[in-house]
């Protein structure tokens, strides 16, 4: 990797004119002394307490009695692999965040080229188009309980338009709809953050670009996948990565409105993790767990790298 | 915005039924977009502001029906919402205050002095950024409870502060680089320091961009829930999110009442988000948009 791209600042600045070796030793400190407290503070609170899961998991911790953890090996991964609860979750896992990246990105899509066209009380409506964005979780799922309250539940009458369906439907009691409400409320969530990324690189797309190829006859489809698809290519790709870093580690939502119910059918690794821990009280398994989730959220982290140091060279 | 101005007038002048349909089409599908957005909201504001009667029937009439407000008094009478809103607003000061410090000094680092490590610093912050809370959770519960500072407020600012630090770098340091790199060396020229220039020239150009870490670390502790929850377990000490979350609707809680909780703790963070949107999508992606 050239220069990861987040960190690519300004240039120093040429021609120092201090010359005093105290003075060129203070300025060669300085940027170590600055981010030294950053360091210091995130090793201690994000950095050792990771360490200390890795270790935790090879141990058994009994949080109610006294003793130190006992040194236990491979044992809770052992138990871990040969779980078929845990390939379980690691499907709805997989499921679930394929899904929100699918629905939110091309929701995202959708609008970002819609408004990327000008009209009227534009600015009004995307005001509005980034309400769920702004809302935090814990009302978010006040609605959404509400909305789909079999009993009072506004969606009810939707519902009640399908052929066949005569009752309001238990949403959140059977495993595929609560599945679905899961990705749905979500995506709802989320598509205003990857609607505006993407209309930012909408907006940067030369004009010229479209005109010049109008000229030489193409149709509204080639102009699309032709330009704009291309242009944004970049942005897109980042996105995905994103998505798939919000989507694995959303809990809120699905913690609050079905807790990983019906029978563990929207239960991810990160609920599956806190019920472990939480619920079973099984501390040292739920460490495994998140040594798990850790190895993989790593991995995506390394693509988002990746991929927004392509995207900073190609701005740059 | 004044280019989009004159696109519109221009492409509504020229009115063929060609085009006059295809505006139509657009209009229609804007309309329909923004109101599958919003009508989750709208919702929540309709169940809010009236009376339960027209509500709790089905089906539910789509329009307002009578508008009241006694429920915001019950809400405030009946459960400990002040308590829970003193709470969050405590912890997320605390988390604000530690974020605008320790980010000043992150942001320069990486925007404005060159150094080997900056590459690393950077690659550090986006790990810490990309983790699952879920993760070191359980680990400093135990740690925590170990050193005795569970149910403490100050407890969940630290953490809240940790992770969102990151992204309140990447924030500010998009806008210092927005800093014209002549003001800086007239500065040194005129025998500032490294220091002094920050605190000089930097930070008062800087100011909408503290603004908005303010905003961001701020409402980060208003709205966690999953730290909140486990680290506060005392009724005494619960913050809004987690409060808001042990009422259950219709079983417990009248709606009006259950939604104008909902709406009383989302009036602050919404109308704040919205202002801050451009700096939150340039932190949220490392500074790789500038939204």
């Amino acid at each position: 990797m050239s220069e990861l791209a987040g960190a690519s600042g300004r240039a120093g600045r040429p021609n120092q004119s201090e010359t005093s070796p105290r003075a060129r030793r203070r300025r060669y400190l300085l940027p170590f002394a600055l981010v030294l407290p950053i360091v210091l503070y995130e090793g201690l609170l994000i950095v050792y307490p990771i360490a200390q899961g890795i270790y935790g998991s090879f141990t058994r911790i009994e949080l109610a009695s006294k003793n130190p953890p006992v040194w236990v090996g491979w044992d809770n991964y052992e138990r871990m692999f040969s779980d078929p609860a845990f390939w379980k979750v690691i499907q709805t896992t997989l499921l679930f965040t394929a899904l929100v990246i699918v629905v939110a990105l091309s929701v995202g899509l959708f609008t970002a080229l819609l408004f990327n066209r000008p009209f009227h009380f534009r600015p009004v409506a995307r005001g509005m188009l980034m309400m769920p964005w702004a809302i935090p979780e814990v009302p978010v799922v006040m609605i959404f309980i509400w909305i789909l309250s079999p009993q009072f539940g506004v969606v009810n009458i939707l519902a009640r338009l399908l052929p066949g369906v005569t009752q309001n439907p238990q949403w959140l009691q059977v495993p595929e709809l609560a599945m679905g409400w899961m990705v749905l409320i979500s995506s709802w969530k989320a598509f205003p953050f990857y609607s505006l990324v993407i209309l930012a690189a909408l907006q940067a797309i030369p004009q010229e670009l479209y005109e010049a190829a109008k000229v030489d006859g193409a149709n509204p489809l080639q102009l699309f996948w032709r330009i704009t698809i291309p242009s944004i290519g970049t942005t897109l790709e980042l996105l995905v990565v994103l998505a798939a870093i919000f989507s694995f580690k959303q809990f809120t939502i699905i913690f609050l409105m079905t807790g990983g119910g019906p029978s563990g059918a929207t239960e991810t690794i990160v609920i599956r993790i806190f019920n472990t821990a939480f619920r079973f009280y099984d501390y040292s398994y739920a460490t495994a767990l998140g040594v798990a989730g850790f190895v993989v959220s790593l991995v995506v982290a390394f693509f988002f790298i990746l991929m927004q140091a392509r995207r900073t060279q190609e701005a740059a | 915005m004044a280019t989009l101005e004159t696109d519109t007038s221009a492409t509504l002048r020229k009115q063929t039924p060609r085009r006059i349909l295809g505006s139509i089409g657009l209009y229609l599908t804007v309309a329909v977009v923004s109101l599958v957005t919003i009508f989750p909201v709208y919702w929540m504001m309709i169940s809010a502001f009236q009376p339960s009667k027209y509500i709790m029937h089905f089906p539910p009439p789509l329009l307002p029906q009578e508008l009241t407000f006694y429920q915001f008094a019950e809400l405030f009478g009946e459960r400990p919402v002040a308590l829970w809103l003193r709470n969050s607003f405590l912890i997320a000061t605390m988390t604000m205050l530690l974020c605008m410090a320790l980010s000043v000094l992150g942001a320069y680092a990486l925007s404005s002095l060159r150094w080997t490590g900056r590459n690393l610093f950077g690659l550090f912050l986006l790990i810490t950024q990309m983790l699952p809370e879920i993760l070191i959770l359980i680990p400093l519960f135990v740690i925590y409870r170990r050193l005795n500072m569970l149910n403490s407020l100050l407890s969940l600012a630290l953490i809240d502060a940790a992770f969102i630090l990151p992204i309140c770098i990447w924030i500010l340091k998009g806008v210092f680089d927005n800093v014209p790199p002549e003001v800086l060396d007239a500065s040194v020229v005129d025998g500032c320091t490294e220091l002094g220039a920050l605190w000089r020239i930097v930070l008062p150009l800087s100011a909408p961009g503290l603004a908005a870490v303010a905003v961001v670390a701020f409402f980060f502790a208003w709205n966690e829930y999953l730290y909140a929850g486990i680290m506060l377990s005392s009724g005494q000490y619960m913050p809004a999110s987690v409060g808001l979350s042990t009422l259950k609707a219709i079983a417990q809680t009248p709606v009006e009442q259950y939604m104008a909780a909902g709406l009383v703790f989302s009036v602050l963070p919404v109308a704040f988000y919205l202002s801050m949107q451009r700096y939150i999508v340039s932190g949220l992606t490392a500074g790789a948009v500038k939204g």
